[in-house]
């Protein structure tokens, strides 16, 4: 006989989980409690969102599933943020929350929430186990949805009394789904017709999104972007997916993406989408979106096919197998000549005027830290200004190497996430950026890093605003900064001290300053050198902007540039 | 109006998502019926929507883990002229009557 729990982490550990991220309370005790010995490592953050952010840090870097674990009610409230953003990135999650016993379900006991309903619209799947005989079964097909397919969050919500009772237990079980969703819209014969695609259009381009690196199909992709030999862009989570210094390489595209890549996708007539959902943040005004384009979509997630409008072609499945068919194909057909076109696109007409801005020295300071990244190193960017600066300067060609809170936008990720990172790579370099407003909405996780040592640098831009907030009711709001000025900000610095975390500020002018280069990139060089987790503060402007911008509502090709910035 | 019969295996919270993807996008429920339907659930749907909304709402829909198939009906007025009537709310018994009970 076995004790609910601990079939639990039984079968976690059959599932391949060493690590999991969490933090005990009354309902998740029995748990907690036949931890010891049970061969998974508990890390304990210091909020459950800390924890949900950091078992997706790990899972993002790894692909394998991140584990969270809370108790009920407040415990497991706290981990909704964190599976809303793994279901908008796709990143395999479980998450495993006590639940009051069962006789007390529906009675509002205390520490009581309907999590399995708070959490329905957020899940791939999820379930409120009801005996103690059914975990092995439960546990295993959570894991599975949260691998199979598009990945996506899980939710097992278990009962006190479930977890303290004894039950007969033969081993952990496999799943195996009842039946294969029907493809819709699959066609078998998709490599001829897109051939034939290829053969009519004048100006094709290639867009790359997350299922690039999701599919680990990085590599058969690149080799067809060769063949193709045609203009590329990538959306945030595309980042790394390419050769970034192919001559066909245009950056990022979107609301701050390069002004030659939203260019392309404004002017192409044939736009091939490689495993991205074309969100609003991609497309611009959507019906303005591309409106020359023939659209052909490889995407594994039917849902997302069709949002923007109609695709010429939409090709459904994993493209570890549907681009190397492509391949194939390709390599039979003579392509036509699309080097005018080329030359056009990726011609240096394209590059956005260049007149240093406000944020001319933040970016530099960026470019210098991620200059300074070994190849297997890892960047984390939060949410904000200094995210999309970041994804600007990132010019690595790592899949995994650009992590970020891509479609939730969820203020606070990257430190807990960093965390989970830095212990799915251990001896690797691992770099949080930060704004100083994001940074404060998860800052207690200074005492995991500290707790564990783990050697993370971490970086905070300060501009002492809301400063993507401020942005855009600097320019659609008449200036009014309502409620983004966080000027009486604390001392960071001394914070990271208080928590046993070497910190140091670096200013804007001292950065700039010729005369102290040296010393500063000495700084630099320090700081990536120390075995210890570091904290760099770099005060910058309080009004630079990142450009160049779609706004809201605008097509991708009525961007606005920096200089248009006041001085 | 549109009719559309989703049929699923009646898993915990399938039927749920399968209407939490219409209601998200602010359409409104005319008519819900879920019933057994050979080894599975079928649950008919009764919506107003347009011609986007309904691709959108079958790749949603076949999205949910435990969906077997969507099938979409064509527009209909009549479906819903013959639902018939339902008391709504269910009428209550007042505190009042329930001592008037009790005493008696």
């Amino acid at each position: 006989m076995r004790k609910g729990a601990q079939i639990v982490l039984t079968c976690l550990r059959a599932e391949g989980v060493e690590l999991a991220f969490g933090y005990p309370g009354g309902a998740i005790m029995p748990l907690y409690d036949a931890l010891e010995g049970s061969g998974i490592c508990h890390i304990l953050t210091r909020h459950e969102q800390g924890a949900v952010f950091a078992a997706e840090g790990y899972a993002r870097a790894t692909g394998k599933p991140g584990v969270a674990i809370a108790t009920s009610g407040p415990g497991a409230i706290n981990l909704v943020t964190g599976i809303a953003d793994a279901k908008m990135d796709s990143v395999p999650l479980v998450c495993l929350t006590g639940q009051v016993r069962s006789q007390l379900i529906g009675t509002d006991a205390f520490q009581e929430t309907d999590f399995f309903g708070v959490t329905l619209s957020l899940t791939k799947w999820s379930r409120l186990v009801r005996s103690v005989e059914e975990l092995p079964g439960v546990i295993a097909e959570g894991f599975y949805w949260a691998r199979s397919g598009r990945p996506g969050p899980v939710v097992i919500d278990i009962p006190a009394d479930i977890l303290r009772a004894n039950a007969e237990f033969r081993g952990p079980v496999s799943f195996s789904p009842p039946r294969t969703h029907e493809h819709v819209g699959t066609e078998s014969t998709f490599s001829a017709t897109l051939s034939a695609l290829l053969q009519q259009a004048k100006k094709p381009v290639a867009l790359v999104g997350a299922g690039a690196r999701l599919s680990g199909a990085v590599d058969d992709l690149q080799r067809l972007l060769d063949l193709l030999d045609i203009p590329t862009f990538a959306t945030v989570h595309g980042l790394g997916a390419m050769k970034q210094d192919s001559p066909n390489y245009l950056g990022m595209v979107g609301m701050h993406g390069t002004r030659a890549a939203n260019m392309a996708l404004d002017e192409t007539d044939l736009l091939l989408v490689f495993g991205a959902r074309l969100d609003d943040r991609v497309t611009g005004e959507p019906s303005r979106f591309a409106p020359q384009a023939k659209i052909v979509h490889f995407e594994i997630d039917p849902a997302q096919l069709n949002r923007v409008r109609p695709c010429e072609l939409s090709v459904i499945g994993n493209l570890a197998e549907t681009i190397p068919a492509l391949y194939r194909e390709i390599q039979r057909t003579h392509l036509p000549d699309f080097s005018a076109w080329r030359t056009v696109a990726c011609g240096v007409d394209r590059a956005e005027p260049r007149k240093p801005g406000l944020a001319h020295p933040t970016k530099s300071f960026l470019q210098e830290l991620f200059s300074r990244m070994p190849d297997d190193g890892t960047i984390l960017a939060d949410v904000g200004q200094h995210q999309m600066w970041s994804a600007q300067c990132y010019r690595a060609s790592s899949p995994r190497g650009f992590i970020t809170s891509g479609g939730l936008g969820a203020m606070g990720f990257a430190l807990p996430a960093a965390i989970g990172v830095q212990l799915a790579k251990p001896g690797t370099t691992v770099l949080s950026v930060s704004g100083d407003g994001g940074f404060q909405m998860n800052i207690q996780e200074l005492a995991t890093v500290h707790r564990l040592g783990l050697p993370i640098k971490l970086v905070i831009i300060d501009n002492k605003y809301l400063g993507m907030v401020r942005q855009w009711q600097e320019l659609f709001y008449q200036r009014n900064y309502a409620e983004t000025d966080l000027s009486d900000n604390p001392d960071f610095v001394e914070i990271a001290k208080a928590y046993k975390i070497s910190a140091s500020l670096i200013k804007e002018e001292e950065f700039m300053d010729g005369e102290r280069q040296n010393e500063v990139r000495e700084r630099l060089d320090r700081f990536f050198a120390s075995p210890e987790p570091e904290l760099l503060v770099f005060e910058c402007h309080p009004e630079a902007n990142v450009y160049p911008m779609v706004p809201a509502g605008a097509a991708l090709s009525e961007m606005v540039f920096e200089v248009a910035e006041k001085e | 109006m549109h009719v559309f019969h989703v049929r699923y295996r009646n898993t915990q919270g399938t039927l749920m998502r399968i209407l939490t993807a219409v209601v998200r996008r602010t359409i409104d429920l005319a008519y819900v019926q879920a019933e057994p339907c050979e080894h599975a659930h079928k649950v008919t749907l009764l919506i107003d929507v347009n011609a986007k909304q309904v691709g959108q709402l079958c790749r949603d829909w076949r999205a949910i883990v435990d969906v077997i198939d969507v099938r979409p009906g064509v527009p209909i007025k009549e479906l819903w002229d013959h639902v018939p009537l339902m008391p709504h709310p269910p009428q209550s018994v007042g505190i009042i009557d329930e001592a008037r009970g009790a005493t008696a």
